[in-house]
């Protein structure tokens, strides 16, 4: 199933998320923006601790993936994004709250991963094909100049494998894998957590003592 | 002591020389008794083990601690018997120098690091405020008991002090205990770690505690100054940072020296065991937390360490620090038991006992409320209800308590025995009571349970990706959260640490997620292995039959063909003659060992070094389950693909073999043992000459196979020999082989489409015209039958045309060109199967790298090995040579012969 079939459900800012914290939120969005109304992506540039994370180009992108991410009618990208905008890619890392029941918990996951889904399906297809598997773990490995681009490209080969293997099972005699569909990729995070992982301290703590 | 008399040998050594004049034998016990009692004791404890996990039953039922407290129990009163007093008690002295260290370093270093730090704060805190709490409230309620008048014994003399002091003791959750029960209770791993992480730091607020309330208590209550308040919190900070820094400072210089030891890995896993007891000692003697300098020694060191030693010592140190843990645990819980006996350190006070037991259970389960409540303000995932009830409810006391209050001086605390016997309620209470009911609340309460399983390359990867994307989106936001400071501490260890800690090898490869990957590939390999025992063990393989294995020593091809001394010697009579059972079997047993075995090792030299392991057979080992492991992953992805295409070349490609080719007599497996040196056979056979030989040689299994109870593989082989030599300067000579085999019924039985992948026997691989390995274009291109038919019915065509018109043979043979024939097959396969398959261009392949990876694989020089090692995917030509079929194999010879 492609992803494009679900109309993306609406997307409520959790209740813990208090106007201090949208306040700091909306304080750093400004520093971001040079005080504009408007963020876009060369703002993100001016980050200097972005400046060494391997997958800063993905993430970057994830916030201005219009239909998937923001929640827009139309495709493609953002050229800029306004704070609503922000809030809305920010919500994505709220933590998990007491009170959810298994649907609402199962909901929350889904959310994450979909997000997570989309920064590797780079070609908005719904499916994570070896190529966009191997552009993630090339630039994920990137950090590690010893290691060659062979090798990395046999792990994400290794992984694709893996993936076919936890997802499809015994494979019949003309089937082909052609990619990591969103079910495969449900499958594969089984067994971790992520609800209890995927969140930022932001969107809890009002008290904010860094942030300049 | 009868059992160690008894091993003790008659005594060797001349001694002394007695006055009655020289003795045959003399009687010695004196001089080996304390060892000898060591010895016994471990083994008597590690018997009893044994003992006890012969029934899986009672084991999954009691835990093993309760099991071994209960034999102490026994054994003391033997013991009490026998002797008539308390023996072998558990020792203050040995137990804080002998057998807690080990313990704590094992639970330190295979501490799940990363789990660890991630929860330090809640672990911080349950250590730090929760042992506070205990101690103190504990501590108070009891005296207040006292105050009140509830204890009726009169001898039960203590102050507010003294019973500080005994709350401080028994308050601390003791690490030997909860490892032991919570290991065997598969709680989540957050759960886990906070409880077991408590467990291990809060030793250092309840020794710091114990120390300042026994120097109070021996001050007397009249002499404490504020300013001795003031000393007891700054050396509460003072012994747990100490403590902490003087483990950081032995597993720098741990990881350190084992950047030097390339050269004498013998002695590897002796300094991992001697600085961490050297730190524990060091620690100790300045009066330090000597846990906490053990615990950080061990979590910080290990990434270094297992980066810098190798594999066998990495093995060694795990299996040594488990072997030596799990006795001292083992003894400790005996001696427990052992100690419990003595009545004469006993005085009983039954408000005490119970009061403690109630204090104790109420003062925990409130503190961890409390602190859960306060903790939950500020975690991100809230400890719920059900966690904080298994984290009350663990709180085990043990070894420690005991024997801190062991080390009580009964001339200043005038209750001591009262204690002791209190302390060993407490810890019998918690340990059996507690430990055996933990099970079952776990499960009735439904508490998440961690699955224990291996992780996923996907997993990892996954979770790296998501660390950067966490970092990324707290510098997005302006927000310095854990994130942050970890991927900082990372940069920094990247950066720094690790290349200076790291041997320059080690740190190149050093990844986690290639560690993964790594452990992953030999992982599978290793269980392929084992299925691929049991394939062979399936009576797929009939053992040569004695007259056989007789028949044809000498009368191999080599000989035949230097015997007849000419190019035409392919008579296929002759070789048809040659072909044995015996052959056929060896074959058949070549490749199946061929592809459930790894290279076949060199034969174990019986040497003896006691400083040196042969040091490269690990590596080979590896290189080689990489390679076969890749080559298997990938055919569980395409075996199949292409089948229907390769069959309908197969079915062409027989069809043209039958016009052309002089089909021999079934069962023509040219399995040829050459035993002269090939260079020789080359010399003596006059290739340039020979005329075209096209000869096929198809299985009978193979004809009429098409079910998969295939037999073992059987080589059809068809030889396509010609000389060229006219056109080519007379210098090429082409061959093709085509042996068909049918080898994969035999795997049948795996889960995998896998297939012991069959290589040529050495025969077919060294065919006598095959004169100079170095030199020779050999390439032997089975896979592309199997993966890109297409490609592989051009490569036949073009040999088949080359065939037809002698005149001019194609130039894709020729020459330089034929190198690129040993991996036609990956390197073109994107195209042509787009080319069969134009609808699926976008489906996983295995596009352009691998065939450069492989060109560049043909063309290296045996050097590159670790390059090897690092292209785990692609195929060397031997892989190539190793390539499993359901089809028939066509194997490609294309020998340049300009030599």
């Amino acid at each position: 199933g492609s992803l494009g079939a679900h109309p993306p459900s609406p997307l409520s800012l959790p209740p813990t998320v208090t106007s201090e914290q949208i306040e700091h939120l909306h304080r750093r969005f400004k520093q971001l923006s040079r005080d504009q109304l408007t963020i876009r992506k060369e703002n993100f540039d001016s980050i200097p601790d972005l400046e060494f994370n391997p997958i800063r180009g993905k993430i970057i992108h994830a916030f201005f993936d219009k239909r998937r991410n923001l929640r827009q009618e139309s495709d493609g990208l953002a050229d800029e994004i306004n704070f609503e905008d922000f809030l809305t890619i920010m919500s994505y890392f709220r933590p998990i709250e007491m009170n959810m029941d298994e649907e609402q918990l199962d909901r929350f996951r889904k959310e994450k991963l979909k997000f997570l889904f989309h920064m590797y399906d780079s070609d908005h297809d719904g499916k994570i094909t070896l190529q966009e598997y191997r552009n993630v773990v090339e630039e994920l490995l990137s950090g590690n100049p010893h290691l060659e681009k062979e090798s990395v490209r046999s792990i994400a080969d290794g992984a694709m494998m893996e993936a076919a293997s936890i997802c499809v099972g015994q494979m019949g005699p003309d089937q082909v894998y052609e990619g990591i569909t969103f079910e495969d990729f449900l499958k594969m995070w089984q067994g971790i957590d992520i609800e209890t992982k995927m969140h930022v301290r932001f969107l809890n703590m009002e008290t904010i003592a860094h942030c300049y | 002591g009868e059992r160690c008399g008894a091993m003790q040998p008659p005594a060797a050594s001349p001694g002394p020389a007695a006055p009655e004049g020289a003795e045959l034998l003399r009687w010695q016990w004196q001089e080996v008794q304390g060892p000898c009692l060591v010895a016994g004791w471990i083994l008597v404890a590690s018997l009893a083990k044994i003992v006890f996990h012969l029934s899986r039953k009672v084991t999954s039922i009691v835990p093993e601690s309760c099991l071994l407290i209960l034999l102490g129990l026994g054994l003391g009163g033997i013991v009490l018997a026998v002797a008539k007093k308390a023996e072998y008690q558990l020792e203050p002295n040995m137990f804080f120098l002998f057998l807690l260290p080990p313990i704590v370093l094992d639970s330190g270093y295979f501490m799940p690091s990363r789990l660890f730090f991630d929860n330090i704060g809640a672990i911080l805190t349950y250590a730090v405020v929760g042992t506070l709490w205990n101690s103190f409230t504990t501590g108070a309620a009891l005296w207040g008991l006292h105050r009140a008048g509830l204890m009726a014994d009169p001898g039960v003399e203590a102050g507010l002090m003294d019973f500080l002091l005994f709350g401080s003791l028994i308050s601390a959750v003791d690490p030997v205990a909860v490892l032991a029960v919570f290991e065997e209770v598969h709680v989540n791993e957050t759960l886990f770690i906070i409880v077991f992480g408590e467990s291990l730091l809060n030793d250092a607020v309840t020794v710091v505690l114990y120390k300042v309330f026994n120097s109070f208590v021996e001050l007397g209550p009249a002499h404490i100054h504020a300013m001795d308040y003031v000393k007891g919190v700054a050396s509460f900070f003072l012994v747990s940072l100490g403590g902490t820094a003087v483990g950081l400072l032995f597993a720098f210089l741990l990881a350190l020296i084992t950047r030097f030891t390339k050269r004498v890995r013998i002695i590897e896993p002796l300094f991992v065991f001697l600085l961490a007891y050297v730190a524990y000692l060091a620690a100790e003697m300045v009066s330090l937390s000597s846990i906490l300098a053990v615990t950080f020694c061990g979590i910080c060191c290990k990434k270094y360490v297992e980066a810098n030693i190798s594999q066998k010592s990495r093995t060694t140190v795990k299996y040594t620090m488990k072997t030596l843990a799990s006795s001292s645990e083992t003894i400790i819980f005996m001696f427990l038991g052992i100690s419990a006996v003595d009545t004469s350190k006993w005085a009983w006070d039954t408000a005490l006992v119970l009061g403690t037991l109630f204090f104790i259970l109420l003062f925990r389960a409130v503190g961890v409320v409390l602190q859960t409540c306060m903790l939950n303000r500020f975690r991100l995932i809230p400890l719920d209800r059900i966690d904080q009830v298994v984290m009350s409810y663990g709180g085990l006391r043990g070894a420690v308590a005991f024997a801190l209050v062991i080390l009580l001086d009964r001339a200043k605390v005038k209750a001591k025995d009262y204690f002791v016997a209190t302390t060993i309620v407490v810890v019998f209470f918690t340990v059996i009571v507690q430990g055996l009911t933990i099970k079952p609340l776990v499960t009735w309460l439904k508490v998440k349970r961690s699955d224990h399983h291996k992780p996923t390359l996907n997993e990892e990867l996954h979770e790296h990706a998501f660390d950067h994307i966490l970092a990324a989106v707290e510098d997005i936001v302006g927000h310095h959260g854990y994130h942050y400071w970890r991927d900082k501490w990372e940069q920094f260890d990247k950066k720094y640490l690790s290349q200076l800690l790291m041997r320059k090898s080690a740190y190149r490869l050093r990844d986690e997620i290639w560690d993964v990957y790594y452990k992953l590939n030999i992982r599978d390999a290793i269980s392929f292995v084992d299925q691929g025992g049991h394939v062979l063990s399936a009576a797929k393989l009939a053992l040569p039959s004695m007259p056989s294995r007789t028949s044809m020593s000498e009368s191999s091809v080599t000989n035949l063909l230097r015997e007849s001394g000419s190019g035409a010697c392919l008579d296929l009579q002759v070789i048809d003659t040659v072909r044995s059972r015996r052959d056929k079997e060896d074959a058949a047993m070549h490749h199946v060992l061929r592809g459930s075995l790894y290279k076949p090792r060199r034969r174990y030299k019986a040497s003896y070094s006691r400083h040196f392991i042969s040091p490269d057979k690990q590596e080979r080992q590896d290189k080689e389950i990489f390679r076969q492991n890749m080559k298997r992953r990938l055919e569980t992805f395409k075996s199949t693909k292409h089948n229907v295409c390769s069959s309908k070349s197969k079915a062409r490609l027989k069809e043209k073999g039958r016009k052309k080719a002089i089909p021999l007599p079934s069962q023509k497996n040219i399995s040829l043992t050459s035993d002269a040196p090939n260079g020789k056979t080359h010399r003596n056979i006059p290739w340039q000459e020979a005329a075209p030989v096209l000869v096929m040689v198809s299985s009978e299994e193979e004809e009429s196979d098409s079910s998969e109870t295939e037999k073992e593989d059987d080589e059809g082989i068809v030889f396509i020999a010609r000389a060229t030599s006219e056109v080519l300067q007379g210098k090429t000579t082409h061959v093709l082989i085509v042996p068909s085999s049918a080898s994969a019924g035999s795997l049948d039985v795996c889960p995998s489409p896998c297939i012991i992948p069959p290589s040529p026997t050495l025969a077919e691989k060294e065919l006598p015209w095959k004169g100079d390995q170095a030199d020779l274009a050999v390439y032997v291109s089975s896979e592309t039958t199997k993966i890109v038919p297409v490609d592989m019915q051009k490569a036949w065509n073009q040999s088949i045309s080359s065939l037809e018109s002698i005149a001019s043979p194609p130039g894709i043979e020729s020459g330089p060109q034929h190198r690129r024939f040993a991996c036609p097959v990956l390197e073109e396969q994107p195209q042509s199967a787009s080319q069969a398959m134009p609808e699926q261009s976008s489906c996983f392949q295995f596009p352009s790298h691998v065939s450069k990876s492989g060109r560049s694989q043909s063309d290296s020089s045996p050097d590159g090995v670790e390059q090897q090692e690092l292209q785990p995917l692609m195929a060397t030509e031997e892989q190539g040579r190793m390539l499993p079929t359901t089809e028939p194999r066509w194997l490609m010879f294309n020998r340049a012969s300009h030599l």
